[in-house]
């Protein structure tokens, strides 16, 4: 099959034809030779079996009355047909009666078997039985053989003559197929033609030339129709890459444009982010010099005002009784601004260590924190100071949340108006921080000063009523924010006031560091 | 019925004396010989067309008759019972004519009966004892279609219409074609080609084989 698949178109017209007709001539051939065998025996069987029934009539009466020789007379007739070459007719019980040889050499032509009835074929003869019937009594059998030599030259004779017929005919059908498949392979080789035409040289304008009305026909119009539509594709196609060109190059230039904004906004930040980081620079060198500034001040200021205060005592010890009452008025008054002086120094420097004065990191218990501060303090009779719930353990320089609530217990006892004080100190957990709470029943804080006493030297009362630096709330405020947490307050005038301030539970620690990164940098 | 169970006896009377008679007895080689007789007696028929008055009935049996000394005895036994024609085939036995005669004076009626019967034969063997009277014998059938049948020299010649002959050991028979014709009885051509003698005219133009 794959041998007919790679042939040409002619070759495999001329082919299936020829081997179509050859084997329907062969076919026709065997089934005449067949049919005429079997006619030719139908033919024989009836010949011999006709003679062999004459024998046995003209033999009963011989038989009847046992006149062998009348029968091998009536079997001579048997000469006028020369396949015949062997007669024999037996007696009712089976016994050779008279027999006839075409020539005496074929003694050997006896049959194999005996039969009552019947043909068969055998050794190139046909070999009949015949009853032998009188008065519907069987009282002999004849049997005649026959020559089927004729009969196979015959088939011979024949099959050659079919042959040559069918030799003749296979010329006479390639003569006539090899003219006649141009009709149906013309109209292809010349469709095949013109598509290897189109798709060696992409000329879609090319036409196959339609010559019948049949399938290749219809073939050759589809063909053309495609043609046609690949050659407006083509069209469309060329017009669409065309235009598809002007938009990528309309969007390049638009890109283009983009990018150069950007590339000149990137840098407009960048200087900006240089100027940033130039002036968080510069904030930081202010920033520092006015720390070292506050410190080396207050540091400086104490010795003189120590002096200062050492001459105070001196006078009042030793003019006590040059002095009058008035001097010794100014001199008190002396030495208790000199006392305020050294307090508001000491504030400062309280404040200016905060987070320049490094301390180890260490976990404390804020019960026991709370209760050493409420000892440090002892507070008066008539103020009770209680924890009101259970305080947590937090890790954090010890000194600094000392000074936390040292400085909250202190103001709410300092400022208290009432004649039973009551301090609370409350620690709830939200949102991942420790809420600490101070609450006292003191005088209040209007609400237009929350912000304002979180400001250094901001005290709401002069000073002549109350001591107070006006640092310490400052100081906490600072120490809470290094730690990430927060301070407020919330207040009712008359009923007291309570402080909040929140400590992160994680994150202490690394906001702690960060803080202290920022500003030693 | 009487009438005809009484001529039965006398018909076994006849064949019982004929069978003891030391001279009718046959030797080995005569029976052997009579078997064969009996045989071609049977095919006889088979070759002979009777006219149809003798054939009316298809179911009535076929007669052979044997007139004189009988030399079958009981060879007729075993083919007795096979029909031929699709009849079944009888045997009857008869005294001679000069037996008839002399049974004349005492009864004439019997004897009439017997040569009805005789008529009816449809073949009718004579046997040799009758040889003095074979001219009467078939003057008495001649008329009514009967095969006589003889095996004694000169039976052709008294108008007989088929004689036996030995041809060495094998019987062999001649045939009176004129005298069948007289008997308006058809011998068939195969029969007539197996006869060795034919007899074509009335006792003379006798044609040899």
């Amino acid at each position: 099959m794959l041998v007919l698949q790679n042939m040409a178109i002619k070759h495999k017209l001329i082919l299936i034809i020829m081997l179509a007709c050859i084997a329907g001539l062969v076919l026709a051939g065997v089934a005449f030779i067949g049919w005429e065998r079997s006619t030719f025996r139908n033919n024989m069987v009836r010949n011999v079996s006709t003679q062999a029934e004459m024998i046995a009539e003209n033999c009963k009466a011989a038989l009847a009355f046992q006149d062998a020789e009348d029968a091998k007379e009536t079997l001579r007739a048997l000469r006028v047909e020369p396949s015949i070459i062997f007669g024999a007719v037996y007696t009712g019980d089976n016994k050779l009666f008279a027999t006839y040889y075409r020539n005496y050499a074929d003694i050997k032509v006896h049959p194999s078997g005996f039969q009552e009835s019947g043909f068969s074929f055998g050794d190139g003869l046909l070999t009949v039985f015949r009853p032998i019937v009188l008065d519907g009594e069987i009282i002999g059998t004849v049997c005649l053989r026959s020559d089927l030599s004729p009969m196979y030259a015959m088939l011979k004779r024949n099959t050659g003559v079919i042959i040559v017929v069918l030799f003749l005919s296979s010329l006479v059908a390639f003569l006539i197929s090899s003219r006649l498949q141009k009709v149906i392979s013309g109209p292809i080789l010349s469709l095949a033609e013109v598509a290897k035409g189109v798709s060696e040289e992409n000329d879609y304008s090319t036409r196959a030339i339609k010559h019948s009305n049949d399938e290749v026909g219809l073939l050759i119009d589809a063909f053309n129709e495609m043609l046609e539509q690949i050659q407006q594709r083509d069209v469309e196609l060329v017009d669409a890459k065309e235009k598809l060109e002007v938009r990528v190059e309309e969007r390049t230039a638009e890109l283009t444009a983009a990018n150069e904004q950007l590339t000149q906004e990137i840098a407009i930040r960048k200087k900006a982010e240089q100027r940033q980081a130039q002036l968080l620079e510069q904030l930081e060198k202010v920033n520092q010099e006015l720390k070292d500034f506050a410190y080396v001040v207050s540091h400086d200021l104490k010795a003189p005002l120590r002096g200062i205060k050492t001459l105070t005592d001196w006078i009042s010890t030793d003019y006590a009784d040059k002095l009058d009452e008035g001097g010794k008025e100014q001199m008190n008054l002396l030495t208790s601004r000199v006392g305020r002086m050294h307090n508001l120094i000491d504030g400062i420097l309280q404040y200016s260590r905060v987070g320049r004065v490094k301390e180890k990191q260490v976990q404390v218990n804020l019960n026991e924190l709370v209760s050493e501060v409420i000892d440090m303090i002892a507070p008066p009779e008539n103020i009770a100071i209680t924890v009101e719930s259970e305080l947590p353990t937090v890790e954090c320089e010890q000194t600094r949340i000392t000074q936390v609530f040292q400085n909250l217990l202190s103001n709410a006892i300092k400022y208290m108006d009432k004649p039973q004080g009551q301090i609370k100190i409350g620690c709830i957990e939200e949102n991942g921080f420790w809420k600490f709470s101070i609450a006292d029943n003191g005088p209040g804080i209007e609400e237009k000063y929350y912000e304002k006493i979180f400001q250094m030297f901001q005290t709401l009362l002069s000073r002549d009523e109350f001591e107070s630096t006006g640092v310490g709330l400052t100081v906490v405020k600072k120490i809470v924010e290094m730690y990430g947490g927060k301070i407020w307050v919330e207040s009712k005038v008359g009923e007291g006031s309570t402080f909040y301030f929140t400590l992160s539970k994680q994150e202490v620690r690394a906001k702690n560091e960060k803080l202290q990164a920022n500003i030693v940098s | 019925m009487r009438i005809r169970a009484y001529s039965l006896i006398v018909l076994a009377l006849v064949l019982f004396t004929a069978m003891i008679a030391p001279e009718a007895r046959a030797d080995s080689a005569t029976s052997s010989e009579y078997q064969v007789k009996a045989a071609f007696l049977y095919n006889f028929i088979k070759f002979v067309d009777w006219p149809k008055e003798k054939t009316t009935d298809g179911n009535e049996p076929i007669i052979v008759g044997i007139i004189g000394k009988d030399p079958f005895g009981e060879l007729f036994e075993p083919i007795e019972d096979k029909p031929v024609k699709g009849r079944k085939v009888v045997v009857k036995r008869f005294k001679g004519l000069k037996e008839l005669e002399e049974s004349r004076e005492k009864n004439e009626s019997e004897r009439h009966k017997q040569i009805d019967i005789i008529r009816k034969c449809h073949l009718l063997f004579i046997c040799r004892s009758e040889k003095t009277k074979f001219k009467e014998t078939i003057n008495l059938v001649k008329d009514h279609s009967v095969l006589t049948v003889a095996d004694t020299r000169g039976f052709l010649k008294s108008g007989g219409i088929i004689n036996f002959i030995m041809e060495g050991k094998k019987v062999r028979f001649e045939i009176s074609v004129a005298a069948a014709k007289q008997a308006k009885l058809g011998v068939r051509s195969q029969l007539l080609r197996l006869a060795r003698r034919i007899v074509e005219e009335e006792q003379s133009n006798e044609v040899e084989k």
